[in-house]
């Protein structure tokens, strides 16, 4: 085992559902497995029912527990009751040890339900600034500060939440990649890759825009000011696609933006790949592309940094700039600037020498979000914990 | 470490808070000074109870806190100390929290914020939040001179050897004051963060007010105390060597007199004569000590206040500090010169309050000072009022008339000059007995005011100063206790009622008939009984409901329409949905509160909805009623499936705000560019109604009345400029205050003599002028119509509001500050064009340009004459000022729009009726 150590105390983690597939509920069955690993007795808990349950470890070595039979929702009084006893029963045969409880919800809903021997660690998995801009910030500021630690993505994030909601107990943890591959891309293939679900907030319409712009393709009614740098990108650009690789309901809206964009022949919208696949997805891209609203850690930027692909990024968040360090291991353009992310983009389209510096360097910083690196800052965030 | 004397009662919620802390390796030391009552016991117990506990006791009492921190200090073993006074406790982090950070960041101390816990009340309130707002490292105190006003021993984590270093002083008291100059002088570096550490417990508001003579008489030695460790703090800070050319002296005794003097000056008003004489004399040597520069950067008040010291008056000195707090009461008198305003009868430099903009206000806001005594008997109390007119206020005002009110109570006054003085003398006499507020009586408090109406019928109210030791007395009258009582220091009348016997009970049965109103009435319900009435329900054709700004009032797109049908007599009877207080309405318009059971029914009723936002959202439309959606605005920012709440990551809202747009059955269209931008990101594929805005018509014709009505309604004096600033909201920051970025007190500065500010913040904004920017700045946020506003102005200043498009009807100047463009266009909120490429005006981006642009408004004018026909074509080109009518005529059938013809004239059948054949859902409705 490289770098583990055991611990003591048990470990329950808490999620509204532990079993439906995203982001938040990957990293937690990652966590507990790896800790059940080092020995610790670990219980995953998702308060409700998950509506397609996915199953994330094959031989999980720690316990699962559902406490409602409905899925994620408003509670009765009375179902209210019945999870107050219901986890009481079940966190009376826990020994002591640490719940970490992965949102808002959680803490509001189970954060004094806790017996005292089981002391609350509270996650959050989204950044400073998207908590800012919904209820999450008024909760986070509201019940936080009272648990053992508050626990965010990224140092910047947690200091950011020390500053403006008053918490005393800020710790950062970074999520940790699913898996370290041996083999990494050869980032020869003339492919942009934009990975996540066709949502709004993923903004893969300024991808588009900016992947046009990056092939000499400008939209219409930003006329490229220099016809000699079109020209340019044209040439490097050409037979560049950029693949995005998910579902959602954006999808029309997108197809008919690339059309308009004049670039349908070079976005390919490949659909949902599964997880297993993703490995080759990667090693097939050279460059990964990022143009979110806004991200807590996205993962996606790590794993293929893991498979030494650079990535293009809007800097959103202080997740964001601890997976990527501008310059270095990838590149970074302001929020929402999409003649920055062109510029950049056509930067690395045009230099496969820059694309392996980047990528190279990109895999070695990423490295600390191995998942045995992860688990090393949580043991030593509990030993914090009791310090 | 915990220090304690005497404090049995205390000390273990003290020292618990310490056992609890998140950090569990701690040390507790009490360190008692020879308590004589239980305190021993107390801490024998504690200590039993946890080895952690460690117990000093000294021998004798040494009467202050240097000797048994010393004491704590030498027996400490941890390399780390804290300091808590036993009627104080630790917040649970407290340690953990600041080790984390002196271990992180090197520093030699570690200070968190302190929040004072009331007692009374449990609220807290931090203390001085503005030196903890950021979270740093501090290289030594003269970066930061303002830390002085941080002069606590207790908030802060020190490393053990530097306390050792800079011992407590054992021979005085304050002497914390001594210790943390020494300790900043020693410090090279300390760290600051900005969460609460330290609970200041604070025993009940009242006792510290009332205080007894032997509290008051050692009171006296206190402030030698403090005048000594002031001076001895003055002395090592001048011989640390730190104090460049005298600057950080001066930013600790600037501190002396923001945080000591104050201390005396609150409770000043409540002391009597003889003390106050004794404090003057006692504190004018060291205050005559100071370079006057010391005084200049205070506020003026307390500048006042100084200035009474050195000159030995302690009369004027109580007049000065019952202004200090409460109401701010303005001065008795006042001097104008050359445009400075001076406190009392000379023009003393010293004295000089023009900053606080009292002369200038306008009258409804402008300042007198009251000073009241009150006398009772039974439930008689008589007032004799003295009213003190500094300002001319009423000179100015031939006519007025004086009213005393308690709240809907209101009581004729006669002042008359004073003979051989200033002011004016007038007495009331109130029967409490005879005052009814309410029905079912009244629980509450109010502050009795005296009003002026002026012969224009405006009014202008004041609180009434009254003697701080008068006694509070109370009687029962009817059904009520009543309490009338001299409030805070610098006391103002107030009175408490609180009802008794049976209307006691008149709360708790309230909120157990809200809880069942709201289990019967909820909005789930409220939504399942109007499906129910639209299934069965046929819209009535001659009704129509109209809103605004989601019940904002009678504006906008739909007053103009509704006054377009009015004008035909149009056989329509409307209703208007309002929210809160709405404002006024046209005496043919019913007003129905916005989500009330009446709203509900006339949703379901209605055969047309006119609004400008969107009817309530989860709220079918009903088959057969026809939706006029006539929109707000029209601009550069994003909106719709576009703008940040929709863009986000949730699903429901667009889904939401899809079937929203699904009912729309017409939509006015002011132009071309809004169906370009508009229509796509909304998703609408409805008619579109393509006559210019009707809210826009007025502009283009104009109207005097309603601009001279705005400027009489605003107080704006008829010679002076009128720039309307309306700033949009920032997505992120609402009800912050933030959008309004202009620098109003240096506008102020520069322009108030020509020009005066209507500030139009947005509806979800929240926003207050403070008192001294009012003479320049008025607030019109919720001026019932907005077009009245542009009318009067002579210019716009905005940022990113639709307003502009609007504004650009008018072809006034307007200029743009637009200091966080980037951040809006990209992150905050989104946008579809280029404001600085297009703006019809100057963007600006700090206050000292708009202030030279406004300067040269009539330069800046022409020079963006072609840009602003650009604009104009783009947004306002349909604007031609007949589109109420129009937008009537294409939406409204006749025989709706038109006075009923006389008969012989056929008409078809109502488009709205329906067949009835359909099931009822809720049953057959009686």
């Amino acid at each position: 085992m490289s770098g583990g150590r055991t611990g003591t105390g048990a470990v329950v983690f808490a999620c509204m559902d532990a079993d439906t597939l995203g982001g938040v509920q990957r990293v937690t069955h990652t966590m507990a497995q790896g800790l059940a690993e080092r020995g610790r007795e670990v219980h995953v808990i998702g308060l409700h029912r998950a509506e397609k349950p996915f199953r994330y470890v094959e031989r999980p070595r720690y316990t699962s527990h559902v406490i409602h039979r409905t899925p994620v929702g408003r509670l009765s009084r009375l179902g209210r009751r019945r999870e107050r006893r219901a986890l009481g029963r079940l966190l009376r045969e826990v020994g002591p040890g640490f719940a970490v409880l992965a949102s808002p919800s959680v803490v509001t809903r189970i954060g004094n339900l806790l017996p005292e021997w089981l002391l609350p660690i509270g996650q959050y998995h989204g950044s400073y600034e998207h908590a800012r801009g919904s209820w999450h910030l008024g909760s986070v500021r509201g019940h936080y500060g009272t648990l053992e630690k508050a626990v965010f993505l990224s140092e910047e994030d947690a200091w950011l939440f020390s500053e403006h909601a008053l918490l005393p107990n800020t710790w950062s943890i970074p999520n940790p990649l699913p898996a370290w591959p041996s083999r990494t891309a050869e980032l020869t293939a003339r492919r942009v890759l934009g990975v996540g679900r066709l949502e709004g907030v993923k903004r893969f319409d300024r991808l588009i825009s900016a992947f046009a712009e990056a092939c000499g393709r400008p939209a219409p009614g930003e006329a490229c000011r220099d016809e000699a740098l079109v020209e340019a990108r044209r040439e490097a650009g050409e037979d560049w696609e950029l693949h995005l690789i998910g579902e959602g309901a954006e999808r029309g809206r997108l197809m008919s933006h690339a059309a308009a964009c004049k670039v349908s022949d070079r976005v390919v919208f490949r659909g949902a790949v599964p997880a297993a696949r993703m490995g080759d997805e990667y090693r097939g891209g050279s460059v990964l592309a990022l143009s979110s609203e806004h991200e807590g850690l996205p993962l996606v930027v790590g794993e293929a940094a893991s498979y030494g692909v650079p990535s293009v990024a809007f800097d959103v968040s202080g997740g964001l700039r601890s997976l990527v360090l501008d310059g270095r291991t990838g590149v970074l353009v302001p929020p929402a600037d999409v003649g920055a992310l062109a510029t950049a983009l056509a930067g690395l389209m045009a230099s496969a020498e820059e694309r392996r510096r980047l990528g190279a360097a990109a895999r070695a910083h990423v490295e600390a979000f191995r998942p045995d690196r992860v688990l090393d800052r949580w043991e030593a965030l509990f030993d914090q914990v009791t310090r | 470490m915990v220090i304690t004397y005497n404090d049995a009662a205390r000390l273990a919620r003290a020292v618990r808070s310490v056992l609890r802390q998140s950090l569990r390796n701690v040390e507790v030391i009490i360190a008692d000074d020879a308590s004589t009552d239980g305190t021993e016991k107390v801490a024998r117990e504690l200590q039993r109870g946890d080895p952690r506990v460690r117990y000093l006791r000294g021998e004798v009492n040494s009467g202050g806190c240097g000797v048994p921190r010393n004491r704590g200090v030498a027996a400490a073993r941890a390399p780390y100390v804290m300091f808590l006074d036993s009627d104080d406790e630790l917040t649970r982090h407290a340690c953990k929290s600041m080790l984390l950070e002196i271990e992180r960041t090197g520093a030699d101390f570690v200070t968190g914020q302190i929040s004072r816990l009331y007692e009374r009340t449990g609220k807290t309130a931090r203390y001085y939040p503005a030196l903890f707002t950021r979270r740093r490292t501090v290289e030594g105190i003269a970066r930061e001179p303002e830390m002085f006003l941080n002069s606590f021993s207790t908030n802060k984590l020190y490393r053990a050897e530097l306390l050792r270093r800079v011992p407590f002083r054992e021979d005085m008291h304050y002497e914390d004051h001594v210790f943390s100059t020494a300790l900043y002088c020693a410090a090279r570096r300390f760290a600051v963060v900005p969460w609460v550490v330290y609970l200041w417990h604070r025993a009940s508001a009242e006792s510290e007010s009332r205080l007894s003579i032997s509290l008051c008489l050692t009171e006296m030695a206190n402030v030698r105390s403090r005048i000594r460790a002031a001076r001895l703090s003055d002395d090592i800070l001048r011989d640390s060597g730190l104090d460049g050319l005298g600057g950080l002296v001066h930013e600790r005794q600037r501190r002396f007199i923001r945080q000591d003097l104050r201390v005396y000056l609150n409770p000043l008003p409540s002391r009597d004569p003889a003390w106050i004489e004794e404090f003057v004399s006692v504190i004018h040597p060291y205050l005559a000590e100071l370079d006057p520069v010391v005084f200049e950067t205070v506020d003026p008040l307390l500048r006042v206040c100084c200035s009474f010291i050195l000159d030995g008056r302690p009369d004027e000195l109580l007049v000065a500090a019952r202004s200090l707090n409460g109401p701010k009461a303005p001065p008795r008198a006042a001097v104008r010169e050359g445009g400075r305003t001076y406190w009392g009868t000379v023009a003393d430099e010293r004295r000089e309050i023009t900053s606080l903009r009292m002369a200038e206000l306008p009258y409804t806001a402008s300042r007198l000072r009251h000073e009241a005594v009150v006398t009772g008997e039974g439930a008689v109390i008589r007032l004799e009022i003295t009213t003190y007119d500094p300002f001319g206020v009423l000179d100015a005002n031939p006519g007025w008339t004086a009213f005393l009110r308690f709240r809907n109570h209101r009581v004729r006054l006669e002042p008359r000059p004073r003979e051989g003085e200033d002011g004016y003398a007038s007495e009331a006499t109130i029967d409490l007995a005879a005052i009814r507020h309410g029905r079912l009586g009244f629980e509450g408090r109010y502050d009795p005011v005296v009003e002026i109406v002026n012969p224009d019928g405006r009014v202008t109210s004041d609180r009434l100063l009254v003697d701080p030791s008068t006694a509070s007395f109370g009687m029962t009258v009817l059904w009520h206790e009543v309490v009338v009582r001299a409030e805070g220091t610098a006391a103002f009348l107030r009175v408490l009622w609180r009802r008794q016997g049976v209307l006691r009970q008149l709360p708790r049965l309230k909120r157990a008939a809200t809880r069942l109103l709201r289990r019967v009435s909820g909005p789930e319900v409220k939504l399942r009984v109007y499906k129910g009435l639209i299934s069965v329900l046929p819209p009535r054709t001659d009704l129509a409901l109209f809103e605004s700004d989601v019940g904002a009032g009678y504006t906008g797109n739909p007053r103009y329409i509704y006054e377009e049908l009015r004008r035909r007599n149009a056989p329509l009877k409307v209703v208007w949905s309002i929210a809160g207080t709405g404002g006024r309405l046209p005496p043919d318009v019913r007003p129905v509160r916005r989500m009330s059971w009446r709203h509900i029914w006339t949703m379901a009723r209605a055969g047309y909805w006119v609004d400008s936002h969107g009817m309530p959202l989860a709220y079918p439309k009903p088959p057969g009623t026809r939706y006029l959606q006539t929109w707000h605005g029209q601009g550069i920012k994003s909106v719709g499936f576009d703008a940040p709440d929709l863009r986000a990551d949730f699903d429901g809202p667009r889904a939401a705000w899809r079937a929203a747009v699904e009912r729309w059955d017409a939509l006015v269209s002011p132009s071309a560019e809004f169906e370009r931008v508009f229509v796509p990101s909304n998703g609408y594929r409805g008619r579109l109604l393509r006559h210019g805005s009707p809210r826009c018509d007025v502009l283009v014709h104009g109207d005097r009345e309603a601009a001279r009505r705005a400027r009489e309604e605003l107080e704006i004096p008829h010679w002076s400029r009128v720039l309307l600033y309306a700033p949009t909201y920032r997505d992120r920051a609402k009800g912050s205050g933030q959008s309004v970025r202009a620098d109003l007190a240096s506008m102020a500065e520069a322009l108030s003599g020509d020009w005066t500010v209507i500030l139009r913040t947005h509806p979800v904004e929240r926003f207050e002028v403070p008192e001294h920017l009012r003479h320049f700045v008025r607030h019109a946020g919720s001026y019932p119509e907005v077009n009245d506003l542009i009318l009067l102005s002579d210019a716009l200043l905005t940022d990113y509001s639709s307003l502009m498009c609007d504004y650009a009807v008018t072809g006034r100047p307007m200029l743009f500050l637009i200091d966080d463009w980037d951040e809006y266009r990209r992150v905050e909120r989104g946008v579809y064009h280029d404001l600085p490429a297009i703006a019809p005006g100057p963007c600006l981006t700090t206050t000292e340009e708009l202030i030279e642009a406004l300067r040269d408004l009539e330069g800046l004018t022409a020079s963006f004459a072609s840009r602003y026909i650009a604009f104009r074509r783009t947004w306002c080109a349909d604007e031609k000022g007949h589109a109420s009518a129009k937008v009537v005529d294409s939406f409204f059938p006749p025989a709706h729009a038109q006075a009923p013809r006389p008969a012989g004239v056929r008409e078809r059948a109502p488009a709205g009726v329906r067949q009835l054949s359909r099931l009822p859902l809720l049953g057959r409705p009686r």
